[in-house]
């Protein structure tokens, strides 16, 4: 099926797409055969560790310290085939590391993982011609000469038939648009347009599961939505399996109905985007204007956030439970204005998942 | 397979173009050393007629001959590839479906090689103008012959530079073990002095060493200047050395990639 060119018809009507969103989901659904079996997987690595100072250095030389970190602990979870699932945690909390394992490229230190069947580490030419690791910047790219060239490499390694690769070329130019910049060394390439051309040489091999270490940083708005478009068409015409790393909050939103929560290496949360502000943090705000400057006491409502606006806006936040019931009451007692009832933004509630 | 390393030779050679400026510094680096080792042996062998039954034109021809020969039995792996795995950009080239250093840097090193040859036939060129160079022993049996040596010399050399290279896996120190290798070769390899001019003990040593390979004997092959039965013995060392070497690599890559990936990249 010629995903690409209904991923343009995507990319021409957002709203389409984000009605058309829910299409692989079957993390609750009956078993099938995992894309992704992770069980108990554990990475730690040995550090060595000194004081600062010349007779550490010294010291160090003969005797070296070695300190564990817990890279990523005792982590389980599945992913269906075609599922495109959002691995979220702050700095150093593993998912990083475990995307390494994933790929293939770090050994674990316990437990086991099968990709497609296969044991990711054995790193066996069948699996690593079917599966891509897209991370940041790290190049699949030669710095030197055009992308274009690289790609042709690919082709070469990864066997690709003329005919299949320059249809993919195709497909890939149409969504990314990359004619203009294939033919420049990528060295003279702006940030987004060296990602595209990472993400094209990733693909070219149409992989079916795809790990993606934040595949938008860096870029501008419009580019993370482009990106985010395509990974979207691609996951739904391919049907491949994508696991993906964010900081923005919009890829993961727009992109994956499931999150897994990682924070100090062991898993947080598991389970629906949706479901997670209900679980996580069962709160709504409300946030309101009033008509005339009174010296009301908000805090008698629900807790008063920092902030507000020039407008006299101010924020309260309340248990979700009991919203209705302080709406009620506050238009009853106070001089409102304005006052609309608003989730709280999904960055604050996963915030508040990596504490808990 | 073939056409993985017909599009790599692509990729490099389009890649090594836009080292100019490198080139230009390694045209004359090669101009300089061989002048000087040149001034040097030319006054002491007129001095004295000879020196070791060695006259001016012998160290013209061995001179000028290694200039090539050297040429294509170096290599560059260090310097491509420790970077790579001090750094974790080897991590790219590890997702791939092939041999990262069978593949790409094996092709990385001949595509270096086939561009600063060209860059070298001009200097070759004006020191033979230079130095007027009889090369009237070399025949076309003697190049036919010393094919196999350069071969097996480069062959060698790039894996054993490779199995170095990978001590990078362990250590960041591998550009000081780079140097004291590059000392082994030049002394046991010719590439100072003929071999026939070191004392008797260095010379037996290097008869059981892989590094003649790399310069002495075909230069001596080329010039006509090594009885067949000495061939016979340098070519079945070579061959030993060559499998003593590529079971070194072999090793050394898998336990370094092991513990690449221990460790993170």
């Amino acid at each position: 099926m010629d995903f690409f060119q209904s991923g343009r018809m995507v990319l021409e009507s957002t709203s389409r797409l984000m009605i058309n969103l829910p299409v692989y989901s079957c993390y609750n659904a009956n078993r099938m055969t995992d894309a992704i079996l992770v069980e108990k997987l554990s990475k730690t690595y040995q550090v060595p560790e000194r004081e600062g100072g010349f007779g550490a250095a010294v010291g160090g030389f003969f005797h070296r310290k070695y300190t564990d970190v817990n890279a990523v602990q005792q982590v389980s979870f599945t992913i269906q085939p075609g599922e495109m699932v959002g691995f979220l945690g702050p700095n150093g909390a593993g998912k990083t590391t475990t995307l390494k394992m994933l790929s293939g490229l770090l050994h674990p230190t316990g437990g086991r993982a099968h990709v497609l069947g296969f044991t990711p580490w054995d790193r066996k030419r069948e699996y690593l011609q079917t599966m891509t690791l897209v991370m940041g910047q790290r190049s699949r790219l030669s710095w030197d000469i055009p992308a274009a060239d690289s790609f042709l490499l690919n082709q070469a390694i990864y066997r690709i038939s003329d005919a299949d690769y320059q249809r993919t070329l195709k497909e890939l130019d149409d969504l990314l648009e990359l004619s203009p910049i294939l033919r420049k060394p990528v060295r003279n390439l702006s940030l987004g347009e060296r990602m595209k051309c990472e993400l094209a040489a990733g693909l070219l091999h149409r992989p079916k599961v795809l790990f993606l270490d934040e595949p938008t940083i860096g870029l501008d708005i419009t580019a993370q939505a482009r990106i985010r478009t395509f990974l979207e068409a691609y996951n739904r015409h391919t049907g491949a399996t994508i696991l993906l790393t964010s900081h923005y909050m919009a890829d993961v939103t727009a992109l994956c109905e499931r999150v897994i929560i990682i924070h100090h290496g062991q898993l947080k949360y598991d389970g629906g985007l949706t479901d997670l502000s209900r679980r996580v943090a069962p709160f709504k705000l409300i946030a309101v204007t009033l008509g005339d400057p009174c010296p009301c006491d908000l805090s008698a409502y629900g807790t008063l956030l920092p902030g507000g606006d020039e407008d006299g806006k101010q924020l309260i936040q309340v248990s979700a439970r009991d919203v209705a019931a302080i709406t009620a009451r506050m238009l009853a007692e106070l001089p409102i204005h304005d006052l609309t009832i608003e989730d709280p933004p999904i960055e604050d509630v996963i915030e508040q998942a990596f504490q808990g | 397979m073939l056409q993985i390393y017909r599009r790599l030779w692509q990729v490099n050679w389009a890649e090594q173009w836009q080292y100019r400026a490198n080139l230009l510094m390694y045209l004359l680096y090669w101009l300089v050393s061989p002048v000087v080792y040149l001034a040097v042996w030319i006054t002491v062998a007129n001095s004295q007629g000879s020196v070791n039954g060695l006259t001016a034109n012998d160290f013209v021809t061995y001179y000028l001959t290694l200039l090539i020969v050297v040429q294509l039995t170096s290599d560059i792996t260090i310097h491509l590839l420790a970077s790579k795995i001090q750094d974790g950009t080897l991590s790219g080239d590890l997702l791939r479906p092939i041999h990262p250093i069978l593949t790409n840097i094996l092709v990385n090193n001949i595509a270096f090689k086939a561009l600063t040859f060209i860059g070298l036939i001009p200097v070759w060129l004006v020191l033979c103008a230079l130095f007027h160079p009889n090369y009237s022993s070399v025949t076309g049996s003697s190049l036919l012959l010393a094919i196999p040596a350069i071969l097996l010399g480069f062959s060698i050399g790039f894996l054993l530079g490779a199995t170095l290279t990978c001590l990078a896996f362990w250590t960041t120190r591998v550009y000081a073990i780079g140097e004291f290798y590059t000392a082994l070769v030049i002394l046991f390899s010719g590439q100072f002095v003929p071999l026939q001019l070191m004392p008797p003990t260095i010379q037996r040593l290097a008869e059981f060493l892989p590094f003649q390979m790399f310069c002495y004997v075909p230069i001596e092959i080329i010039l006509n200047q090594m009885p067949p039965e000495v061939m016979l013995r340098n070519y079945a060392v070579g061959v030993v050395w060559l499998v003593i070497s590529m079971f070194l690599f072999k090793w050394v890559w898998r336990e370094g990639v092991k513990r690449f990936s221990a460790v993170g990249a």
